[in-house]
C-alpha cells in the first residue's frame, strides 16, 4: 500500500498549525507587496513577489485540506477498530490525497517558479519549457514526492543565494534576516526528502519550515520599522 | 552613473524636503533642494495639492507649502516601500 503520511502518530495536526503560520506569513507580505504595487506600479516585481508568496499560501491550504482528511480517516478507523472498515477508509481518501497533494505541489512549484523568475529573468519560450517541466514531474512522475522537494531546493537554492548575494552588497539586518529565513526554508527542504528513512525527520522538517517562516515575519516588522524610522 | 530618479522618488523628495524643513517651506527652496527644474516642480506640485498630500498658504506676503497629513502618510509609505524593495532586491 502507498505511505499516504510520513508523520508520527502524535504529530498529528500540529504540522496544520505549523502551515497556517506559514499561510500568515506569506499571506501578509503579499499583501504588502500590492499596496507597493499599487504605489509604485512602473516595478512590476512587487506584484510577481505578491503572486508568487500567494501561490505558495494556497499551495499550504491544500496540504491542510488533504492532510486534515487523511488524519481524520486514520482517527476514525483506529476508533472503530474493524479491519476491513479501515481498509476501505483509507481507500476512499487516496483519491483526495492524490488531487489534493498535486494542487499543493503544482502551487507550490509555480509559487517558487515565479520568486525565482523575479531574479533571473526568464525569456517566454523559457517560461513554457520550465511550466511544461513542472506539470509532467509532478503529475506523471512514479517518485512524485523526491522530485517534488528536489525540484523546490533547486529553486530556493538560487533564490537564497540571491538573497545572501544582496545582503553582501547592502549589509544590513534586514537583508541578512531574509537570507536566513529562506537559507532555513532550503534547509527544510532538504529535510523533507529524507522523511521516508525515518518519521522523526519529518518533524524536524517542520520545525525548521516554522523556524524560517516566523523569521520571515520578523524580517518583515523589522522592513517596515526600519521604512519609518529613515530619514 | 547616478540613475534616472522615477516618479515615485521624485515625490518622496519633495515631501522629505518639506519634513525637514519643519512641514512648511517656499516654493524656490523646494524645487532647489528637490533638484527639480521650474515646470517639473510645477507638474508635481500640482498633482500633490490635488491629492491633499501639500497645501498652499501665504504668510507675510510669501507663499509657503505645507506637508498634510496625507503626506506625511504617502512619505512613510513610500519609504517602507523603498526598504521592502532594497531588502527583497526588488
Amino acid at each position: 500500500m502507498i505511505q499516504l503520511v510520513y508523520n508520527p502518530h502524535w504529530f498529528y495536526g500540529k504540522d496544520i498549525i505549523i502551515d497556517i503560520v506559514s499561510i500568515f506569513v506569506l499571506f501578509l507580505i503579499a499583501f504588502f507587496s500590492i499596496k507597493f504595487y499599487k504605489l509604485n506600479k512602473r516595478n512590476k516585481n512587487y506584484l510577481f513577489l505578491a503572486l508568487s508568496f500567494i501561490f505558495i499560501g494556497c499551495s499550504f491550504i491544500f496540504k491542510i485540506i488533504t492532510n486534515f482528511t487523511i488524519y481524520y480517516h486514520v482517527l476514525e478507523t483506529r476508533r472503530i477498530g474493524f479491519m476491513t472498515f479501515t481498509y476501505n477508509a483509507v481507500n476512499s481518501s487516496h483519491i483526495l490525497f492524490f488531487v489534493g497533494f498535486l494542487i499543493y505541489r503544482l502551487l507550490m512549484l509555480f509559487g517558487l517558479y515565479m520568486l525565482y523568475s523575479i531574479y533571473l529573468k526568464q525569456q517566454k519560450s523559457n517560461i513554457f519549457l520550465i511550466s511544461y517541466l513542472i506539470i509532467i514531474s509532478t503529475y506523471f512522475s512514479s517518485s512524485t514526492y523526491y522530485l517534488f522537494h528536489i525540484t523546490s531546493l533547486f529553486f530556493l537554492v538560487i533564490i537564497t543565494y540571491r538573497y545572501l548575494k544582496n545582503y553582501k552588497k547592502n549589509r544590513d539586518s534586514t537583508t541578512k534576516l531574509l537570507a536566513y529565513s529562506f537559507g532555513m526554508i532550503t534547509l527544510s527542504q532538504v529535510v523533507f526528502v529524507f522523511v521516508a528513512i525515518n518519521t522523526f525527520l519529518y518533524v524536524i522538517a517542520e520545525l525548521i519550515q516554522l523556524a524560517s517562516y516566523i523569521s520571515l515575519l520578523i524580517t518583515f516588522i523589522m522592513v517596515l520599522r526600519h521604512g519609518k524610522k529613515k530619514k | 552613473m547616478a540613475r534616472k530618479r522615477s516618479r515615485i522618488d521624485i515625490i518622496a523628495d519633495m515631501l522629505s524636503s518639506i519634513l525637514d524643513k519643519g512641514g512648511e517651506i517656499k516654493p524656490t527652496h523646494l524645487m532647489y533642494k528637490s533638484n527639480l527644474a521650474h515646470n517639473q516642480m510645477k507638474t508635481y506640485l500640482e498633482e500633490l495639492i490635488e491629492k491633499n498630500c501639500v497645501r498652499k498658504i501665504t504668510k507675510n506676503n510669501h507663499e509657503y507649502l505645507i506637508i498634510t497629513n496625507d503626506g506625511s502618510r504617502l512619505l512613510e509609505k513610500i519609504r517602507e516601500m523603498k526598504e521592502f524593495e532594497r531588502t527583497f532586491g526588488l
